[in-house]
């Protein structure tokens, strides 16, 4: 199987490289084209911030690595973009490297889950451009099934693996409805702002932002609808919060231990849950001495992250197997389309049939005429299945190239289910 | 059926063992394989020991609740019932292990000293004496649940604080939930003992005319009732949470457990039946 993969990735380039070579949606489809009227039949093509693929299967067998590498140059020529920059995979290395893409164990956070809706995006406008045939859309549905067997069999993309997601854990281990629940957040910088759409989507009951900047925190609260304080006199409403999530870029401590203090007497001692996730550290670390005050800061948030992440890296070779039971079925699959095993396949059904209904009424006929209901039917069968299996012959013994003979095969026995049929078996 | 009732008597706690390791394992494990088959296990552990139970009131000609061994196994039996109900009520699976190991404390004790007890005091010989006991150990069940669950929220607790994010706090419901389930444990216990104890009243002076009331049996049964009474009365005023009501959910269960030893194997008491 002549398919061509290169990636850029965490492995290979930069971050600024790989940001600049990321391909929005439109530019996937500009990409196509051009590769399309090169030399490439199918394939496709996926980006995000942290990698950009090719995967494409050549027109002719004269097409290699470079040429592909070529296109993505060209098509990005004011970056500077190395040899080195690219990894490369030819025929079951690249399905294989799809598949470790796909289910997440190639991602910059092992797991990201996030990346398994990229693919399927990226192969939907494969599938628009019409460039995704008969063995992408096969390929691609092997690691559909990789990316959903990794979720569910494995715990590769279980726990949280970001400070972000790693506070809303914790906060989920304190309290068992967020929804009866009420959140602060105090700076609405790009962290605190994370943390707000975090609670947001976990449904918290009421969420309240206070910033330095006043319009700024407008701003959040108009997008997020939520209430918003005046950061001058924000300290008289902590009682009033479950949660309270610090994120400010301020020099110094900008809640002490006796404001904590002062809102558990009013709070009359209801659990309080503090994340100062800014550095350096906004809210009193002394705190946590405090009777049901969870304070919580970024070194602790970062525990649980690297426990999650190490449980992740050690999913990976259960991952790997599942991956290779795929690669195995696809390849079974693509290795069936030769013509010879097709030829025995198709017969082997019309007389799995044939047989199947002369036993049915079988006893309607007589002892002599038995055996020429025998002879006739297989005549019958050995003339429809004439034509096809000369021309499947044919199809394998002519200089078409061998992808284009699989598509034509795989049409034959999607047509007959001659697939079904062998896994019935 | 002797030989029957001796075979399952000795294996009972063999099936609650194994109930006990595959719960602990799935704990450990996390993930969902054995998140059915446990419960499964759960369950065929209690139809044996119920079919046990019905044995020994078939063959003995009297329910298993008249001496101290006799009630260990029916408590074994009504903790990990309550807690199956438990768990198929809240879908909360994973504190199975903390639970059961207290069955096979009680059962463990019940397998080794129980004996076939044809015979009954004429004293035992009573309805009352029946709710009395039920009502019990319903409230028993109750408060052991209460106290499980409370030492799971002291520890979680510690753990959340400590920043120690291992077993425990993966595996655990939020502390909220375990304050809940105690909380709510140690109200069903409260209600069940105070109907024990005013059976108890009732039937008291008919069955022992001479009673003084300060036996010890009667003196710890109060004490550990105005514990309870004490510390849901200021959590329904609003006093009262957390870790002060928990610590004092588990000092009630301990006070409970240390007044059943004394009363009935130690100090010289009406209660004293085995």
């Amino acid at each position: 199987m002549n398919l061509l993969g290169i990636s850029i990735n965490h492995h290979t380039a930069p971050v600024e490289l790989r940001e600049a070579l990321h391909l929005n949606a439109n530019e996937i489809r500009t990409f196509i084209q051009q590769t399309k009227d090169s030399a490439f039949a199918e394939g496709i093509i996926i980006s995000t911030c942290n990698r950009t693929e090719v995967y494409a299967i050549p027109k002719s067998d004269k097409t290699s690595l470079k040429d592909l590498e070529s296109l993505i140059k060209n098509y990005k020529s004011s970056f500077d973009v190395k040899d080195e920059n690219f990894q490369h995979f030819i025929s079951r290395e690249s399905v294989e490297h799809l598949f470790r893409v796909a289910c997440g164990i190639e991602s910059l956070l092992i797991g990201d889950n996030q990346i398994f809706k990229q693919v399927k995006d990226c192969f939907q406008i494969s599938e628009e451009m019409e460039f995704a045939g008969v063995l992408i859309r096969r390929v691609m549905d092997a690691a559909t099934r990789v990316g959903k067997r990794a979720i569910t069999e494995t715990a590769i993309s279980e726990g949280a693996v970001t400070v972000s997601y790693a506070s809303v854990q914790l906060v989920e281990k304190i309290f068992s409805n967020l929804q009866k629940k009420s959140a602060l957040i105090i700076g609405t910088g790009e962290t605190g702002e994370i943390a707000a759409k975090h609670l947001r989507d976990r449904g918290i009951g009421r969420l309240a932002l206070t910033n330095r900047s006043f319009e700024k925190a407008e701003k959040l609260a108009a997008e997020l609808n939520t209430a918003v304080f005046p950061f001058s006199n924000f300290k008289e409403h902590l009682h009033k919060f479950d949660i309270v999530v610090s994120a400010t870029s301020a020099e110094g401590l900008i809640i002490t231990k006796k404001d904590i203090e002062e809102a558990m007497k009013k709070r009359n001692y209801a659990s309080m849950v503090l994340m100062d996730i800014a550095i350096p550290r906004d809210i009193d670390p002394e705190s946590k001495k405090i009777d049901y005050v969870f304070y919580h800061d970024i070194d602790s948030l970062n525990i649980i992250v690297e426990q999650n992440l190490g449980k992740r890296k050690s999913e990976i070779p259960k991952v790997e197997k599942i991956i290779q039971e795929e690669l195995d079925s696809f390849f079974e699959w693509y290795h069936s389309l030769e013509a010879a095993p097709t030829i025995k396949t198709l017969r082997d059904y019309f007389e799995s049939v044939r047989a199947e209904e002369v036993e049915k009424s079988i006893n309607k006929f007589s002892e002599n005429d038995k055996e020429k209901l025998e002879i006739i039917t297989k005549r019958i069968i050995n003339k429809i299945l004439h034509h096809p299996t000369i021309e499947l012959r044919k199809i394998s013994e002519s200089d078409v190239r061998a992808e284009d003979t699989a598509a034509k095969i795989s049409t034959i026995r999607d047509l007959f289910g001659l697939n079904e049929k062998k896994e019935e078996k | 059926m002797l030989p029957s009732i001796h075979t399952i008597n000795f294996l009972l706690p063999f099936f609650y063992v194994a109930t006990f390791a595959i719960y602990f394992y799935d704990f450990q494990q996390g993930g969902k394989k054995f998140q059915n088959s446990k419960r499964l296990f759960l369950f065929l552990t209690l139809i044996f020991h119920f079919l046990y139970l019905v044995l020994r009131t078939v063959e003995f000609n009297h329910p298993p609740i008249t001496n101290v061994f006799e009630i260990f196994t029916v408590l074994a039996f009504a903790i990990s019932f309550s807690y199956f109900i438990l768990e198929l009520v809240t879908d909360i699976r994973r504190t199975g292990p903390f639970i059961i190991i207290i069955s096979i404390i009680f059962q463990v004790i019940s397998t080794l000293f129980i004996q076939d007890l044809a015979e009954v005091k004429e004293v035992l010989r009573s309805n009352l004496l029946g709710i009395h006991v039920i009502s019990a150990l319903i409230g028993y069940s109750g408060i052991t649940i209460s106290a499980v669950y409370g030492f799971l929220y002291l520890i979680l607790y510690k753990e959340i604080k400590l920043n120690k994010f291992g077993l425990i706090f993966n595996r655990l419901p939020s502390l909220e939930i375990l304050e809940k389930m105690s909380f709510f444990s140690a109200v069903i216990g409260f209600v069940f003992l105070t109907i024990t104890i005013i059976i108890g009243v009732i039937w008291l002076p008919q069955a022992f005319p001479n009673i003084k009331f300060t036996d010890p049996k009667l003196i710890g049964t109060f004490a550990v009732w105005i514990l309870y009474g004490f510390g849901l009365i200021n959590k329904f005023l609003g006093k009262w949470r957390g870790k002060k009501l928990i610590m004092l959910s588990i000092i009630g269960f301990t006070l409970a457990i240390l007044s059943t030893i004394l009363t009935n194997f130690l100090a010289k008491s009406f209660h004293s039946f085995y």
